[in-house]
């Protein structure tokens, strides 16, 4: 396929005056991968995406696109295509000028428009909308159309900035995976904000994890799920978030809460730690640690515990066997290689 | 169904409507008679100062109205305007108005425009270049046209003619020069007015969203290209409504013209407006003065609806 739009951020730093939104950002975004930069609000993603579209230059650091550093260069000039969260469709043209405008710009001619503008619009489903203005179009419309405008010219690199945060939940996961087909089809490199961490696992590549200005860990979904690097993360990625408790490491076992629970980690000495559990990995079973059901959210084929361990508060998915009452006592546990365990104070993985 | 929808706020109807009692229906009736009260002086203050005026114009325009020759006074059908319709002057006046109107009303607009343009794009100072800008604006037209006449182009001493001189042009004399007198009328309305339309037109600019510029540059569209498609576009209502306006002011300018050239050298200068005054006020004409009012009148209805129609077209 093709091989264009590869992506290489090298120690991009912004300032906005004192404030740094970025403190210093690496990673490199490979032909044709799905990425997606994903942190909660405030953490930097849009303005990263901005810097690599040439909307913001950075305040030092090189931003470079297939091997050539265009960290001056304007967004007119880079060759990438944008989907605005605010989808910014041009509200005086119709669905039709909007998507030719981009080809228009380019000089392509006439002839060739007509056929490119259809293509696009039949792609994201609007065909039928061309002579309509962005003011009497759904949400969801909208954001097709700004769907279709980035896709029509065939840009090397493919922003999307929370294109789905504008609709509503059932229409935002048809949307979604529409956008995964859409992007595999053409083969572009696709690189996607987003807050959402389901969104994330399901749509990219790889991701990373963006926290206060800062990538804490990148990599694929899965391998984030299953090793997030630092507390953070852990409790960021996965929903209900991972159950994060104070404890004590010795000799192969944690101790919380005074109970002592066994993990396959094998650390020197002992040391004060914090525990990640999973909500998925935690399994009622006789031996484990004592705890008290609080609430219990039934969802049909799973249910979602809330426990209270002395003091504090654990979350538990259980899917099968019988689903305990609230008030009742039980006895959790999780299998020694579910255990995470984290720095108490460096808050990393161990 | 859409019977048990009428049938369910029907109490609530009941209250708010005014129709829905005998009791709430006096009240109306009382109401709307109040209203009427509160609204008669002013509606009777505007009658008196516009529509009655107008009347008692074309009363006039239909007479012969000679202070000078009294004795002559009468009614004289559409005398009047047979006459005007073979005035040389009038012709004349006409022409410099339309001159004057077109001229100003381009001028004001991208001059306006471009400042407009100018101060978004300034990082700081904006503030500062809305006050300095609204000041020709509050001035008195006439007290503006003094300004310029003794301040900027009074030969030698002039403001406008030392930079002449200084450019090598030499001492111009501006206001006796038939088509220097003209310009300057021009420039001088221009000068006065151009802060309107850039204050229009910077508060138009300035609720335009950035994101479809931000849009535009990712589209690979040159500076050039997003004004001629997005920014000319979005901006156009508001263009046309400065046009509209200014136009109309324009037309009916008087004070500035007044007191620079009083219509003058001969009738370089005079509007139809101008011509008016000095038929009814000078020559004391009144009922030809009036006919000629009359055809001002006219001639901005007519430009105003065509403009209105452009308004209106998509
Ligand atoms: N123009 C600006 N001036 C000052 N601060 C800004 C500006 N733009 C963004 N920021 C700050 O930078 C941080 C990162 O913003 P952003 O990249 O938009 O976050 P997000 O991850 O939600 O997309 C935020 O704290 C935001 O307040
Ligand atoms: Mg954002």
């Amino acid at each position: 396929m093709n091989m264009r739009g590869q992506v290489h951020f090298d120690r991009i730093v912004k300032m906005h005056g004192n404030f740094s939104a970025l403190k210093g950002i690496d990673f490199t975004i490979q032909p044709g991968e799905f990425f997606a930069l994903l942190g909660p609000s405030g953490s930097g993603k849009s303005t990263t995406l901005r810097i690599l579209a040439g909307l913001d230059m950075p305040t030092s650091g090189t931003v470079v696109i297939d091997g050539k550093d265009v960290t001056a260069l304007d967004a007119k000039d880079r060759d990438v295509a944008m989907v605005f969260q605010s989808y910014a469709l041009y509200p005086h043209m119709t669905v039709f000028e909007n998507i030719a405008f981009p080809l228009e710009m380019a000089k392509v001619g006439k002839a060739e428009i007509e056929p490119a503008v259809r293509e696009a619009a039949r792609k994201v489903k609007i065909d039928h909308l061309l002579d309509r203005k962005p003011g009497q179009l759904s949400g969801g419309q909208q954001q097709r159309c700004a769907l279709a405008r980035a896709i029509v010219r065939k840009a090397r690199l493919f922003l999307l900035d929370e294109p789905l945060s504008n609709l509503d939940a059932k229409l935002r996961l048809e949307t979604r995976i529409e956008l995964k087909k859409l992007q595999r089809s053409l083969g572009v490199t696709a690189v996607y904000v987003t807050h959402d961490q389901e969104e994330a696992m399901t749509l990219a590549d790889r991701m990373a994890v963006f926290m206060e200005g800062q990538i804490q860990q990148i990599g694929r979904p899965s391998e984030v799920f299953a090793k997030p690097n630092s507390v953070d993360v852990a409790a960021f990625i996965g929903s209900p978030p991972m159950n994060l408790i104070e404890g004590r490491y010795a000799d192969g076992h944690v101790e919380i809460e005074g109970h002592r629970l066994r993990t396959s980690h094998q650390i020197a000495g002992s040391r004060n730690v914090i525990v990640g559990i999973r909500p998925g990995a935690m399994r009622l079973e006789a031996g484990g640690l004592p705890a008290t059901v609080d609430l219990v959210e039934d969802l049909g084929d799973t249910a979602v515990l809330d426990l209270t361990l002395g003091g504090a508060t654990l979350r538990a998915r259980v899917s099968d066997g019988p689903v305990p009452k609230e008030g009742q006592a039980v006895s959790v546990t999780a299998r020694p290689e579910d255990i995470h365990l984290f720095d108490a104070t460096t808050r990393k993985r161990l | 169904m859409a019977k048990s929808l009428a049938a369910e706020p029907a109490g609530l109807g009941r209250v708010m409507s005014p129709s829905g009692t005998d009791y709430s229906r006096a009240l109306a009736v009382r109401e709307r008679r109040f209203a009427t009260a509160l609204l008669a002086p002013a509606f009777l203050a505007l009658m008196a100062t516009t529509t009655f005026p107008l009347l008692y114009l074309i009363w006039t325009s239909v007479h012969r109205m000679d202070l000078a020759m009294p004795f002559a006074d009468g009614f004289v059908g559409f005398d009047n305007y047979r006459e005007l319709l073979q005035d040389s002057r009038f012709w004349a006046s006409l022409a410099v108005s339309l001159i004057y109107t077109g001229t100003t009303v381009v001028l004001q607009v991208v001059i306006g425009l471009a400042l407009a343009l100018l101060v978004m794009g300034m990082k700081r100072g904006q503030g500062l270049f809305r006050i300095i800008a609204i000041l020709p604006v509050v001035l008195s037209p006439a007290v503006v046209g003094m300004v310029w006449r003794t301040f900027m182009l009074a030969p030698e001493f002039g403001i406008v003619d030392y930079f002449a001189i200084m450019a090598g042009l030499g001492s111009q004399n501006w206001l006796g020069d038939p088509t220097l007198a003209l310009v300057s009328v021009v420039v001088i309305h221009t000068w006065q007015w151009t802060p309107f339309a850039f204050m229009v037109l910077l508060a138009s600019l300035a609720a335009l969203p950035d994101d479809i510029y931000e849009a535009a540059r990712i589209d690979r569209a040159s500076a050039w290209q997003r004004f001629k498609r997005i920014t000319l576009p979005l901006l156009r209502p508001a263009i046309v409504m400065v046009i509209i306006m200014r136009t109309m002011v324009a037309l009916t300018a008087f004070a500035a013209i007044f007191t620079v050239t009083g219509g003058g050298p001969g009738t370089a200068t005079e509007i139809l407006n101008l011509y008016a005054y000095r038929k009814s006020f000078t020559e004391l004409s009144i009922g030809y003065g009036s006919a000629l009012a009359v055809a001002l009148l006219i001639v901005t209805v007519l430009i105003s609806a065509v403009l209105f129609a452009v308004r209106r077209a998509r």
